[in-house]
């Protein structure tokens, strides 16, 4: 009875990988294809999902203000300066905290909001998915993460802020972003010239 | 963590090269990163200040191991890390000018959070003075170093590997010729970000003369260099590794037969199993008795009695080649007629069931000491004090027919190996089970002083007999569980009232033994009645049909599903709507388990009712034509068995070990419009 045999090694890798929370990613969101809804609250307790922003754009922006990698745009002003072109171009910004309450990121709203104050940042909104579902439906990997939504709703762009994956921020003068092209691709009503790439930084903490 | 710079010789030469290391010591818990981290990550970086003419090459990468944060998974090391650079020196360098070099280095480094780091090393090199363009020795102090460094390198390079859309996910064939056969677990890292996700499982399998490797797709599966490395772990835990550049192209067809466990391997298991079905209950008591009535009764000195012993070995041992033989054509020729030969197959016929249900009862009562069935057995097996050597062929036939039940759990491999093999290989490997079953008697008879290395006899081995009844009667109530899923509470009645029936038999039988001869006859005629009873009721069970699902039945996975038939395939098919096709049979525990992991998501559940999804079940707990027939489309001869249609487009063959996230996905990427670049 192969099966006996097999079943019981079946058993213990499904046991094995359920432990190690292997093998539960979630399926990755589609460029061109709508982007995944969510319903998570902001740092005012208001609740956010995407069917309610019918006809605006979005950008989403993973992040954790601990990790060096968003320290980087932080500290240098390049992702404040981002989100006020954004939201001046009539997108809505939503900065999106996945960190599971306990892990390392994790904030209060209130906390949420001095960062917020104190780094000069300007999202629209920052959303508090402590149970970390919104960003699995995003397939969200590191902070930061960036998606952009167009106004049908639909996924143009993910993945890194720009082509230099470093923490160092002399490297932020030289590259490309990613986000920013992207938003002159849509403003010219073309399709994004580079949709996926690689996000950079560390991992969200789920 | 700590990191530095060293030269493997302390003197270079002109026109040569040289082995740097960067060596990071990695406090425990911490990570640095393979040169594709992973899902996060940074791989360290090194910026080179070195004179005119002197070139650093790239820095090696050890062997990487995979790191799961949560969901997602990177590609790291820990502890310690050497990557390996050559350094080369122009020829024309000034002899005695030492060669001043400066690394810049740049690395991350993550526990659950992430430290980017910095150092900057200077390493002075001198070149030899006056000793001509000859290299300075190996410092002895770095040499075993540099030794135990290059052992994390990969061990060659693969060419000839194949990557292409399987289904839902990617394949990967990698031409086996440069492996070895005996592959224990493989993993394959990708090379760059994007080609799959990293965090997915990897399930394997040898074919012939390839390895394959189901992967996901990553969000730049088409794009991204299908290349990386590729590490096998054989039987003896060796690490092997390999850099892989795949061809992006079809995939060979593949043949519908896997090889879990190679040849040589087989073979050892098989022999293996043959030892140790002799400590099996149910062959145990028979080599015993026959062991001691060999050595009492055949331990007569001179060539004499050594050569009756020696024609006893022989003769048991060919007793059981015999039998294993005949199961073997026995087998084969199911092979050869078509016939589903799935193992578990001769579960789907309730009586069978019941029967072996009632065997493994009375083999329990029997080990528990509520009945003694060892004496008739042996007078079966005209066993009786060494009569001759037709009685130890008839053993040894014996032996093996009451060890075939009890085969199960230690041949299942190499039995499974075998119905897949030619048959001159399939008879090979049987024989080598069933001499393996032989070997200890036979040793027995040939060196009789062997027998004083047998555990002597005491109470211990009463204590381990009655222990042993025990997995007999769960194997038992086990059957009875599958004989419910087959016909209902009816035949669960049947059954349990079968076994009353032979419990009640045995009984009487062990009372009456010893009476008088008239009262014997009664005891001996209420103990067939009874026993006749009981064949019947099993018998009866195969009259009963399965409870069945109604249609549109929300089944324990909490999704609603009808039962499977061509027909309905058919029409849904025609009428373009999606199917998930799901063959299951309540014996097949992998089935259960994929039911429970995969299919009971509250996700999985709401992605059917959005795309539309027919969700068919076909039940094999019972015979079914019609499934056996879809199963052989499909190249298998037993579940699980999961096929996706989508609305327009091939249907897709999902791995027999499903996950949510294969089931999602193959349902998303038919979804209508996601016809998206990497659809």
């Amino acid at each position: 009875m192969k099966h006996a045999f097999r079943n019981t090694l079946v058993v213990g890798v499904v046991a094995l990988a359920a432990t190690l929370g292997f093998g539960v990613a979630v399926a990755a969101p589609k460029i061109d294809a709508p982007a995944p809804d969510f319903s998570v609250v902001d740092t005012a307790g208001e609740t956010w999902t995407l069917g309610g922003l019918v006809g605006k754009k979005v950008i989403l922006e993973w992040t954790n203000h601990d990790c060096p990698f968003v320290v980087k745009h932080y500290a240098s002003g390049n992702m404040q300066a981002l989100q006020k072109e954004a939201t001046e171009a009539g997108y809505v910004w939503l900065s999106v905290i996945s960190s599971a309450s306990g892990k390392q990121g994790h904030v209060s709203p209130a906390e949420a909001d001095d960062l917020t104050d104190s780094r000069g940042a300007a999202p629209t909104a920052v959303l508090l998915d402590t149970s970390g579902a919104m960003g699995r439906a995003y397939d969200a990997k590191t902070t930061p993460h960036m998606y952009v939504i167009d106004s049908e709703g639909n996924l143009v762009y993910m993945g890194g802020i720009d082509d230099k994956p470093t923490s160092n921020q002399a490297d932020i003068a030289g590259a490309s972003n990613y986000v920013r092209l992207a938003m002159a691709d849509l403003a010219a009503g073309n399709p994004v010239t580079t949709p996926v790439t690689r996000p950079y930084g560390c991992s969200v903490k789920y | 963590m700590t990191a530095r710079l060293v030269a493997e010789r302390s003197e270079i030469a002109p026109g040569e090269t040289v082995d740097l290391a960067l060596v990071f010591e990695i406090r425990p818990g911490w990570h640095t990163y393979w040169r594709n981290p992973g899902d996060s990550g940074d791989p360290p970086r090194v910026e080179w200040t070195l004179p005119e003419g002197v070139e650093a090459g790239p820095l090696s990468w050890p062997r990487p191991e995979v790191i799961p944060v949560g969901p997602l998974a990177n590609y790291g090391y820990s502890e310690r890390v050497v990557h390996l650079i050559a350094l080369s020196v122009p020829a024309d360098w000034p002899i005695g000018e030492p060669v001043r070099i400066r690394a810049d280095a740049d690395w991350l480094v993550c526990e659950e959070h992430c430290i980017p780091e910095s150092g900057r090393f200077d390493l002075t090199l001198p070149t030899g003075a006056g000793a001509g363009a000859r290299p300075g020795p190996i410092d002895p102090a770095q040499a075993e170093f540099f030794a135990a460094a290059r052992v994390g390198l990969p061990n060659g390079r693969i060419e000839g590997a194949a990557l292409g859309v399987a289904g839902a996910g990617l394949g990967l064939v990698i031409p086996l010729d440069e492996l070895s056969e005996e592959i224990d677990g493989a993993w394959f890292f990708a090379g760059e970000w994007g080609l799959i996700e990293h965090a997915a499982e990897q399930p394997w399998r040898l074919l012939d003369g390839h390895l394959r490797i189901d992967l996901l797709p990553g969000a730049l599966s088409d794009q991204a260099a299908p290349d990386g490395l590729l590490v096998v772990a054989d039987a003896l835990g060796e690490v092997r590794s390999y850099e892989v550049a795949a061809v992006r192209g079809p995939l060979p067809e593949e043949v519908a037969r896997d090889r879990p466990i190679g040849l040589p391997l087989a073979f050892a298991f098989a022999l293996l199993g043959g030892l140790i079905l002799n400590l099996m209950p149910c062959v145990f008591p028979i080599l015993a008795m026959k062991a001691l009535s060999l050595v009492n009764g055949l331990s007569g000195q001179g060539p004499e009695a050594a050569r009756e012993r020696v024609l006893h070995g022989v003769a048991y041992t060919t007793g059981v080649l015999l039998f294993f033989a005949g199961l073997a054509v026995l087998l084969l020729a199911l092979r050869a007629g078509g016939a589903a030969v799935g193992w578990g197959f001769q579960l789907q016929y309730p009586p069978f069931v019941v029967f072996m249900a009632y065997v493994f009862f009375v083999i329990g009562l029997s080990l528990s000491g509520a009945v003694t069935l060892g004496a008739r057995l042996m007078s079966l097996g005209g066993a009786r004090t060494g009569s001759g050597t037709a009685g130890a062929f008839g053993t040894g036939a014996l032996a093996a027919l009451v060890a075939a039940p009890c085969t199960a759990p230690f041949m299942g491999a190499a039995l499974g190996y075998a119905v897949t093999l030619s048959w001159p290989l399939a008879l090979a490997i049987m024989l080598t089970l069933g001499f393996g079953l032989a070997l200890p008697f036979l040793l027995l008879s040939l060196v009789p002083q062997l027998a004083r290395l047998l555990p002597k006899p005491g109470a211990w081995m009463e204590t381990l007999k009655q222990a042993l009844a025990f997995p007999m009667f769960a194997a038992a109530a086990w059957l009875v569980w599958v004989l419910s899923v087959q016909t209902g509470s009816a035949g669960v009645a049947l059954v349990l009232g079968g076994l009353v029936l032979l419990a009640f038999a045995l009984w009487l039988r062990e009372r009456t033994r010893g009476l008088p001869s008239v009262r014997r006859r009664w005891g001996l005629a209420g103990t067939s009645a009874a026993l006749i009873c009981a064949l019947y009721l099993g018998v009866a069970t195969d009259r009963l049909t399965a409870p069945t699902l109604s249609e549109g039945e929300v089944s324990a996975s909490g999704l609603a599903s009808e039962p499977y038939s061509p027909e309905r395939l058919a029409a849904a098919i025609d009428a373009r709507r999606p199917v998930f096709v799901n063959m299951t049979a309540a014996w097949c525990i992998t089935c259960l388990v994929n039911e429970r992991v995969a299919l009971s998501a509250s996700d999985v559940a709401r992605s059917f009712t959005d795309a539309g999804v027919l969700y068919l079940k076909g039940d094999w707990t019972n015979r079914d034509p019609a499934i056996t027939a879809y199963l052989a489309d499909h190249g298998r001869n037993g579940v699980p068995l999961y096929v996706f249609y989508p609305a327009d487009g091939d249907p897709q063959v999902l791995p027999q070990i499903l996950t949510e996230d294969m089931v999602l996905r193959a349902i998303r990427t038919s979804a209508p419009g996601s016809s998206g670049r990497d659809g």
